[in-house]
């Protein structure tokens, strides 16, 4: 089995994964290095550069990673969100 | 003052006529119903919320406020900017929970995550909060606008605020988050264009990049150009403490909904688009606009250190990215740089004036006085709400410089003691209603001690904001977490159903089972893979 999964169906994808702590460690990393990089860059620092360029393989590495997963929680999620906007309407008319 | 011609005069009245005539255009989508006026009905695509949100929170005062940051401490002053990076987390994590509550508002969520009274207490209290909260946002950032007119036309600093405010509420009014959200597009796309320009011309005009490198360094100023260049790591005014508690507030407030004031904006363009999927690309790229925004107006201001230094007034100082675009730019740029403070100031007015309408709709109107309402009623009080709202930030605007620093306190407050129980309310099953409520009251109590009667009392000595968080946050904690558990829970019924709706991170190993057990949940018998259901 690889590392990283890909290949998600409706239920597997609703659970908190591996895949999850990879992004929620990954994204804030990504943060500062933009902000980091930017900065630099922007002064024509060559340490800039380099930082920036991480920061895009990091992001594009992010996507490929929660792409999937966030595809399959939307697909299936869509299919019951009528049933729950009912559901949510009827709770704030007091009917529930 | 300066002096408009002909040109410049021209790209105002564009822009405003284009600005207005979006209200016009979208009106038809806005009228159609209480999701469409304040939610764009659940479709947009992520790339809408994500220039809202960037558009949103680049405000006439944040160039100010950076300025000031930039012009005073240098490079590091740029972690000041970096509290926004509780979306880092938030984009998959609470923004992907609160998608799938399908709430208007956070204070609905707590409806859905908190049961009876208590719940609804917090409703109550979050939207009359909200309220407040977008009227004086509007005034203070209305008021920002009226300085800039004063400086710019000599008008007194009312007419700015009353006169821009008014004629963003047209196409507010008119198409609800529909013209919102469709202006703010157009107006992130013109804000981000200029910034840039204003900011590449500034430091042109300061030698480039390697001229105000080489500037600061003949000057003894070169210090400024790192951004981790800390007073040490408890002294002076930079230390490395405070920057380690910014980066632990800013990065794991992303774990809770409303650790960051700016969560209540984004949760509205979460509800907007059109999957899990879409709100979650929203927030991380809306965001990541902002950090690239900041560090061309951080290097800009460096130039403008470089150009003008030895200011010591921070009134003076604090306008000088604007002096840089006014003071540098040809003849006919410069109405083009106005119409584009226009559109930063506008896309701010516009999305708090829609919001603080949703609190008083949704929250107060639909749910408490006319639960029956049909929803061309509930537009028209989204519109009345609106027009509320409006006059509300006048009067905050008119008298501002009385209450700014009691409202910088205010929310201070509503950040440092309420921060872990944001977090609690999502991550643990266990946490309720009581809890919540009473780290709010012991909040506000606390929070007079520590800042105010205990060092003017000499019982403790002054401490630094940074000091000043970690002891609100532990001192809230011996009084709501005692309440939690001298409460009974959330009735499980009531939690599985939240659950199964939002499937939360965190502790609800409980609850998980609960739902397993009722064939509510789809892996049953319960699968091992997930790390985020612990016990």
């Amino acid at each position: 089995m690889k590392f990283i999964k890909r290949n998600w169906d409706a239920h597997e994808a609703d659970a908190w994964t591996k895949e999850d702590w990879i992004v929620i460690v990954l994204s804030p990393v990504i943060y500062f290095l933009l902000m980091v990089g930017f900065l630099l860059s922007l002064l024509l620092f060559w340490q800039g550069f380099v930082i920036v360029g991480v920061c895009i393989f990091l992001i594009w590495l992010m996507h490929w990673i929660i792409n999937p997963k966030l595809k399959a929680i939307s697909r299936d999620y869509e299919k019951k969100q009528k049933e729950y906007i009912k559901q949510l309407e009827r709770s704030v008319r007091w009917e529930e | 003052m300066i002096t408009f011609h002909f040109l410049d005069w021209f790209w105002v009245v564009v822009y405003l006529l284009l600005m207005i005539g979006t209200g016009v255009l979208f009106h038809r989508l806005g009228k159609r119903s209480e999701a469409d006026f304040f939610i764009a009905g659940r479709g947009l695509p992520w790339w809408l919320p994500a220039s809202s949100v960037y558009a949103t929170h680049t405000a006439t005062d944040t160039p100010i406020w950076i300025t000031g940051i930039i012009y005073r401490y240098g490079l590091p002053g740029i972690w000041y900017t970096f509290f926004f990076a509780w979306g880092a987390i938030s984009a998959f994590v609470t923004t992907r929970i609160f998608r799938r509550s399908l709430a208007y508002t956070q204070a609905e969520w707590n409806t859905q995550r908190f049961d009876g009274l208590g719940a609804e207490m917090l409703r109550g209290w979050i939207s009359g909060w909200q309220i407040f909260m977008n009227m004086f946002i509007l005034g203070w950032v209305g008021m920002a606008m009226g300085k800039i007119c004063h400086l710019l036309f000599g008008w007194d600093p009312l007419i700015g605020l009353l006169l821009f405010s008014s004629l963003c509420a047209i196409y507010v009014f008119a198409a609800g988050y529909w013209g919102v959200v469709m202006a703010d597009f157009q107006q992130g796309i013109i804000a981000f264009a200029v910034i840039l320009i204003v900011s590449f011309w500034g430091i042109a005009a300061a030698g480039g990049p390697s001229g105000i490198v080489s500037s600061l360094h003949e000057m003894g100023e070169g210090w400024r150009l790192n951004p981790f260049a800390f007073s040490g790591w408890f002294t002076g005014e930079f230390p490395i403490a405070w920057f380690l508690t910014m980066m632990f507030i800013a990065v794991l407030g992303g774990f809770g909904m409303g650790t960051s004031i700016d969560w209540y904006i984004e949760a509205q363009r979460i509800q907007s688009a059109k999957s899990v999927r879409d709100a979650s690309y929203s927030i991380w790229w809306g965001l990541a606009l902002g950090i690239f925004r900041n560090a061309v107006w951080a290097i800009a201001i460096l130039a403008f250190f470089v150009l003008y230094p030895g200011i010591e007034n921070p009134a003076e100082y604090e306008l000088g990215w604007f002096r840089l675009g006014f003071e540098l730019l040809p003849v006919g740029m410069v109405g083009f740089f106005f119409a584009s403070i226009l559109a930063i100031h506008i896309s701010t007015i516009s999305s708090h004036l829609n919001l603080g309408a949703v609190y008083a709709t949704r929250d107060i109107y639909h749910h408490y006085v006319n639960p029956k309402a049909s929803d061309q009623q509930l537009v028209r009080v989204g519109r009345i709400t609106t027009v509320v709202i409006l006059i509300g930030s006048f009067i905050y605007g008119s008298m501002m410089e009385e209450i700014t620093q009691w409202l910088i306190f205010a929310l201070w407050l509503m950040a440092a003691g309420v921060w872990l129980p944001n977090i609690l309310q999502v991550i643990w099953w266990r946490f309720n209603a009581w809890g919540y409520l009473s780290a709010w009251i012991a909040n506000l109590g606390l929070s007079w001690l520590v800042v105010w009667i205990l060092p003017a009392f000499g019982l403790i000595p002054e401490l630094q904001d940074y000091q000043q968080f970690w002891l609100l946050m532990i001192l809230g904690a011996t009084i709501y977490i005692p309440v939690t558990f001298l409460t009974k829970p959330e009735p499980m019924n009531h939690l599985v159903k939240y659950y199964v709706m939002c499937r939360p991170i965190g502790w609800w190993g409980p609850v998980k089972r609960e739902a397993q057990k009722s064939g509510l949940l789809d892996d049953y018998p319960p699968t091992t893979t997930g790390t985020g259901d612990a016990k």
